[in-house]
């Protein structure tokens, strides 16, 4: 399976939902989606932390964090407060090519071996954690995602690419990213984010 | 901490406007944890580690939420790394409620945290983030509301080190 095949799926279903891409899945989803709910956070280990305060925060709206295994595997203490959390209103897609793609020597990963992190999700709580291994089995889990609510943690294994190697990186600096997004959020919450003079 | 300068701390983080707490529960501070949960006003969120309690809070702030983190001191430099990628580097207000162990005023200081304390202020000003020590109730309202509106003018993370007073 391939990550960018299954981001291109991803777009059309995104309508007003909050996206936390982490640093490996940014480039790809970044190219495809100029939605301004993105927040392309730029660090490894911190999407899954920070699309779940978000999807706290902002119970009635729909949070996406598109993770990698490398940067699950950072936080791996994310999964027990994921499960204890439990909010209803995210889904997470960890994009799983068993290796730490974005260094150069594409080194595998504890999920070469015999780490799941679906079964870890699974016995943290996360009760409806998947791993999906065919485009179709991604495609019905994605669909769900969107027809009701509760807390997916899907878990997509995905062949090595290395475009993220070759793609020109983008010029927007994370500043300007938050600022739009929490722009986005104002104009569509209808309530200020950044206070002013307390 | 007397149940009196608890009920004050939490009715000056409610003054403050802070509604999204997360935190991993500590000793010296702890008497505050059922005061906020009792309080409907507050949203809590129980983590596993002061790292995610950073990345989680920082959601919620963008979300709208006045956020806030609440630690023991060793959990600066557990969440250094994310101080750093998202409150820091992306710029997030939020307060830190950490309570100050191993520090001069610490009142249960001993050969177990002062290595704690006497390291936690070079690494705030090495992360390049504001802190403001409180080692007693006065004006405490006053002093969080100046820090919440200190983490809006700056747009970063702002610390509140509580000793003295607090660590009884």
């Amino acid at each position: 399976m391939n990550r960018r095949v299954c981001l291109e799926a991803l777009v059309p279903h995104i309508t007003d939902q909050l996206v936390v891409p982490s640093v490996s899945g940014q480039w790809i989803w970044g190219q495809l989606t100029k939605h301004e709910g993105n927040l392309l956070l730029g660090s490894m280990g911190n999407a899954l932390g920070v699309g779940l305060g978000m999807a706290l925060g902002l119970p009635h709206r729909k949070v996406i964090v598109i993770e990698s295994d490398g940067s699950v595997l950072l936080s791996l203490f994310n999964l027990p407060t994921l499960g204890t959390l439990n909010p209803d209103n995210l889904a997470v897609f960890v994009f799983d090519n068993e290796a730490y793609s974005g260094s150069r020597i594409s080194r595998p990963s504890a999920t070469a071996a015999r780490t799941d992190l679906a079964a870890i999700a699974r016995d943290a709580g996360v009760w409806r954690a998947v791993t999906v291994r065919d485009f179709d089995a991604f495609n019905r889990e994605m669909s769900l995602v969107f027809q009701e609510p509760g807390l997916r943690f899907i878990v997509a294994k995905v062949e090595e690419t290395f475009e993220h190697r070759q793609a020109e990186r983008s010029d927007v600096d994370l500043m300007e990213s938050k600022y739009r997004f929490v722009r986005y959020i104002e104009r569509t919450e209808g309530k200020r984010v950044f206070l002013g003079r307390g | 901490m007397e149940p009196e300068l608890a009920s004050k701390l939490v009715n000056g983080l409610r003054s403050a406007g802070i509604n999204f707490v997360t935190y991993l529960p500590e000793t010296r501070l702890s008497q505050i944890l059922p005061l906020m949960r009792e309080d409907k006003f507050f949203q809590l969120a129980p983590v596993a580690s002061e790292a995610e309690g950073v990345s989680i809070a920082a959601g919620a702030s963008l979300g709208g939420k006045q956020a806030a983190c609440y630690m023991e001191g060793t959990g600066i430099f557990v969440s250094t790394y994310n101080l750093l990628t998202v409150a820091e580097r992306f710029g997030v207000p939020m307060l830190l409620l950490v309570s100050y162990v191993g520090s001069l005023a610490d009142k249960r200081n001993s050969f177990l945290y002062v290595r704690r304390g006497t390291r936690m202020i070079p690494v705030l000003e090495a992360l390049g983030i504001e802190y403001h020590i409180l080692s007693d109730g006065e004006n405490l309202e006053t002093r969080i509301k100046d820090a919440v509106r200190m983490m809006h003018a700056l747009k970063l993370p702002v610390v509140l080190l509580f000793t003295g007073e607090f660590t009884l």
